[in-house]
């Protein structure tokens, strides 16, 4: 029997100066949806915002598919996105997601079997979502038409699967500006 | 109406995974939106059309997205690129700076994400490129790698 893993959460910090928000342009100051007076916006958003434009767009797919209602259950895209987040060694967006994860189903099992490095003890459902996660975030992909069959044969429709391809792919991006950028500690 | 994504995925109007994509207008939408905000941004922050379509071309290139290389490809010969940027786009290296530090960076982050540093960042830096410069190929870098694992996944689901 493991012992039961809870994870604390971490504090990214950027490599780069975020934009301050006294010398922020009006496009800046919109994508964050801020006014000049707002005290407390996150050194990641301040960061991205130094390109307002990809910022928004991004933020809005992000959300969409991380948030959006029905279709594919809320933890599963979150094990998509631990999965990538594993691949791709951002330790921040792991920490993260896998927090989220044991929120939502309320257990840590799923969270310590992957810091375990037990993935062998997962079921059914989790084993097939994790799976392709991992082998669609290599590059290239190595993720296959078995790993499509592998997630219908565990009761997933066309819905879910889009939804599931698009949590762990949207982490091919995140993970790509989260440890690029910066860098997390357990630090304030 | 096919959206860019359609066409690097396979996907037609009478496809069922065409159809099942459409159940979220919010991915399609806002897919199309990220792509035209990192490749053909209002604002380019000194990042030119041709330089950000070739280092996409690359990208697909180290996916080994056939479809998504001739995609680039074709966008790029379009816009008559200079010679150090064509070879950019096929993979090579010795380039004059800033591009070889950028495709040194390009090249790190799409296969290696784990192993970036604070170091790197200051070759950029070093090389020349500003802050927005900085977040916004950062970006471009991201999204490519995104774009090609929609495709993937959609173009699996579409032969399964």
């Amino acid at each position: 029997m493991i012992s039961s893993i809870r994870l604390k959460p971490l504090t990214w910090h950027p490599y780069i100066a975020p934009v301050e928000l006294s010398e922020a342009t009006s496009e800046q100051l919109d994508a964050m949806k801020v006014t000049p007076s707002a005290k407390k916006v996150s050194e990641y958003v301040r960061t991205l915002v130094h390109d307002p434009e990809s910022y928004v767009a991004r933020t809005v797919l992000f959300n969409a598919i991380m948030y959006v209602d029905g279709g594919l259950a809320r933890p599963d895209r979150e094990l998509g996105a631990l999965g990538a987040s594993l691949v791709n060694g951002c330790t921040f967006c792991a920490v993260t997601h896998a927090r989220r994860h044991a929120e939502l189903t309320k257990s840590n099992d799923l969270v310590t079997a992957l810091y375990c490095d037990r993935p062998d003890t997962l079921g059914a459902r989790d084993t097939a979502i994790y799976r392709f996660a991992r082998r669609l975030s290599g590059t290239p992909s190595q993720a296959t038409e078995d790993d499509i069959a592998s997630l219908r044969s565990v009761g997933m429709d066309d819905v879910e699967i889009i939804d599931l391809i698009h949590a762990i792919s949207i982490f091919g991006w995140a993970n790509r500006l989260m440890h690029v950028l910066g860098h997390a500690d357990s630090g304030k | 109406m096919i959206d860019a994504m359609d066409k690097i995925a396979g996907l037609s109007p009478d496809d069922v995974v065409f159809k099942a994509r459409r159940f979220r207008p919010e991915f399609v939408e806002g897919a199309e939106m990220c792509r035209l905000s990192v490749l053909t941004p209002a604002a380019g922050l000194g990042l030119e059309a041709a330089l950000r379509i070739a280092l996409a071309q690359r990208i697909a290139a180290l996916n080994g997205d056939q479809i998504l290389i001739a995609d680039y490809g074709t966008q790029l010969s379009a816009l008559e690129p200079a010679v150090q940027l064509l070879a950019l786009a096929q993979g090579a290296t010795d380039l004059d700076e800033p591009l070889a530090a950028i495709a040194r960076h390009v090249d790190m982050v799409t296969l290696t994400p784990s192993k970036a540093a604070a170091s790197d960042i200051s070759r950029l830096t070093e090389a020349g490129l500003n802050n927005p410069q900085i977040v916004a190929l950062s970006e471009l870098i991201a999204f490519v790698n995104f774009q090609t694992r929609v495709a993937t996944g959609l173009r699996l689901m579409r032969s399964a």
